[in-house]
């Protein structure tokens, strides 16, 4: 954009040239690794079960963890001292879309092209399997942290944050709009679903990696945005198809590109990546390891790799 | 028979619960302000709301103020047992777990709300819980909050209340359910979270290991004391007495101590946790510890 700083078009140009892939494959099998360890089965194993169908689900791009490990880097931060929060985001992710996916609810039978939770353990273990991942993503910060690389009181600012994010003005209630509809939903049901698990990724790591609070800030409209921009750019593919006469999209009125247009759409999602990156300017001096959070935004946008290919 | 000699005769447990009770619902009301979504916030609001005698976070208040604590240190974590506690029944009482359409005396959440946002309002009951302890507890160091929160996230999932509602759930219409099964049950689905109320409220007041051990042991004692007392009165006790239906686990060919031991000797186990769970508080100063005993007697000689 025309504000951007000449050294901040050069960090922009440079971050074009980093390969995200290959960092994101090699975080991905981490993060796959250690949410595996971080659910043994034990009795009464059918709850371990349900909670490890969803959670280990092989569709998941894992770009919520992701995110808070190259924010927790950023700042100089370790990525041991990051991984018990970003498996803890996919924790309370999963137990969020198995309730969202409830007959009660959505009535998804299928979730990441797999049948939905219920369908294979049943309504009662689908719930408790969500209530159980919870508190499991809560403790699993708690136990797992290096207390030697992140001071408790930091624990707590994250704890909040994941609590604040996933809760009654957070995805909570973009689930509950999701269900009530209504005219011009749509953009404040995607800031909810989707742009509070992008800002507490970003906020999330952070706040592990000790950042100061302007520095919090920035990060937390720029996960917003980010997670908004996915859902756009969701919208736009999926109406696409639609349009081929390949889309079967039951969620009506719930999509931007539906609602809007594909134009508006697409505007949407070139001010949502301008602003994503405007923010990720202010981090210049961090040097090259921003570089990840750029490229997310690219991705995001333009969507020039598949992740799953990259999960290899 | 009711014995209270444990108890300072001085000591107004009535009076103590109503005052702590009152505190605790103000604390609340105002955790839980009515905000966008309404809707939402209502829905929490009307089950949290809705009165109950507060057992669990007078408890963590009494154990955090045993161990020196002051009660404004312990509301924070009072608070959130409560909220889970909350969650728990308003999941529980959905049509596809235990499908009732009362809890204590009004409509069941999802009846008001919905099943969609009874299923939303306990999930951010649950997460609200975190956030408030972690936010909100002010005065104690950082490393005692985070060691409450640990305790509090094992309390409520698969290895505690989770655990017990699953097998709950896999023994019921099973003809031989035995006694290991059933206290495996009560311990997750009952105890779990009594232990925590107490364990949080040592923790937060400043308890050192071994008083916050002994607390734990005492809780677990009183939190099976309370479910035995529970069968033992549904089979005693008439509809009218109890104020819900008696021989509601007969009927539903649940497992109860009384169908397993007989009524004579699910007393005498009643008598040994009573007096096993007073043995864990006999090393504290009396006057300080008369609330749990009290409390105790409370849970053993209830008749509701």
């Amino acid at each position: 954009t025309a504000a951007s700083s000449p050294s901040s078009v050069s960090t922009r140009s440079k971050a074009a040239g980093f390969d995200l892939k290959t960092y994101w494959a090699n975080l991905m099998v981490q993060i796959n690794q250690k949410l595996d360890e971080a659910i043994p089965v034990q009795f009464p194993p059918q709850i371990y079960e349900a909670m490890r169908y969803s959670v280990l689900a092989k569709g998941a791009k894992r770009a919520p963890p992701v995110m808070c490990i190259s924010a927790c880097e950023l700042f100089g931060g370790s990525r041991l001292a990051a991984f018990p929060t970003a498996c803890a985001l996919e924790m309370v992710h999963a137990a969020s879309l198995i309730h969202d996916d409830l007959p009660c609810m959505d009535d998804s039978p299928s979730r990441r092209g797999q049948p939905s939770n219920h369908t294979i353990y049943g309504v009662d273990m689908a719930i408790l399997a969500g209530d159980a991942l919870f508190p499991l993503g809560f403790r699993h910060i708690v136990s797992q942290t290096p207390s030697d690389l992140v001071p408790e009181s930091h624990l707590l600012r994250v704890i909040a944050e994941i609590a604040r994010s996933v809760g009654s003005t957070g995805m909570a209630a973009g689930q509950f709009l999701d269900l009530e509809g209504g005219p011009n939903a749509v953009g404040f049901i995607q800031e909810k679903k989707f742009g509070e698990m992008g800002e507490s990724s970003a906020v999330c790591g952070g706040f592990l990696a000790g950042a100061e609070d302007d520095e919090i800030e920035r990060l937390r409209r720029y996960g917003r945005a980010v997670g908004v921009l996915y859902a756009v750019v969701d919208d736009i593919i999926e109406e696409r198809l639609k349009v081929e006469g390949d889309g079967d999209r039951k969620n009506k009125g719930k999509s931007y590109a539906e609602v809007y247009g594909v134009e508006k759409a697409i505007e949407k999602a070139e001010e949502l990546r301008a602003k994503a990156k405007e923010e990720l300017d202010g981090f210049e001096k961090h040097g090259e390891r921003v570089f990840p959070l750029y490229s997310f935004v690219d991705y995001a946008f333009d969507r020039s790799f598949s992740v799953d290919d990259a999960s290899g | 028979e009711i014995q209270l000699q444990d108890t300072p005769l001085n000591f107004d447990f009535k009076g103590y619960m109503i005052a702590k009770a009152h505190t605790v619902n103000q604390a609340l009301d105002a955790a839980i302000a009515l905000r966008d979504p309404h809707k939402i916030h209502q829905a929490m609001r009307y089950s949290l709301l809705a009165g109950g005698k507060r057992v669990r976070p007078v408890l963590c208040i009494a154990a955090c103020e045993l161990v020196g604590g002051t009660e404004a240190t312990a509301i924070p974590a009072a608070c959130a047992v409560e909220m889970i506690h909350t969650m728990s029944l308003i999941h529980d009482d959905l049509p596809c777990m235990d499908n009732d359409d009362l809890r204590r005396g009004k409509p069941t959440n999802h009846k008001v709300y919905g099943e969609d946002v009874a299923v939303l309002a306990g999930d951010a009951l649950l997460a609200f819980a975190f956030e408030h302890v972690a936010a909100s507890t002010e005065g104690v160091s950082p490393s005692r909050v985070v060691r409450a929160i640990g305790e509090l996230a094992k309390s409520i999932g698969t290895e505690g209340l989770v655990a017990g509602q699953v097998v709950d759930i896999d023994s019921e219409g099973v003809a031989n359910v035995g006694l290991e099964t059933l206290e495996f049950i009560h311990v997750h689905k009952t105890a779990a979270l009594l232990e925590a109320a107490v364990v949080l409220g040592a923790i937060v007041g400043g308890g050192s290991d071994e008083e916050v051990e002994k607390l734990r042991k005492f809780a677990r004692c009183i939190g099976l004391l309370f479910q035995v007392v529970d069968d033992i009165l549904d089979v005693t006790k008439s509809s009218e007495e109890l104020g819900k239906t008696a021989g509601k686990d007969l009927v539903a060919d649940k497992v109860t101590y009384p169908k397993l031991l007989g009524i004579d000797k699910s007393k005498e186990f009643a008598q040994e946790l009573l007096k096993d769970a007073k043995e864990q508080l006999s090393g504290f100063d009396p006057p300080k510890a008369a609330p749990l005993f009290a409390l105790t007697n409370y849970i053993a000689y209830r008749q509701n």
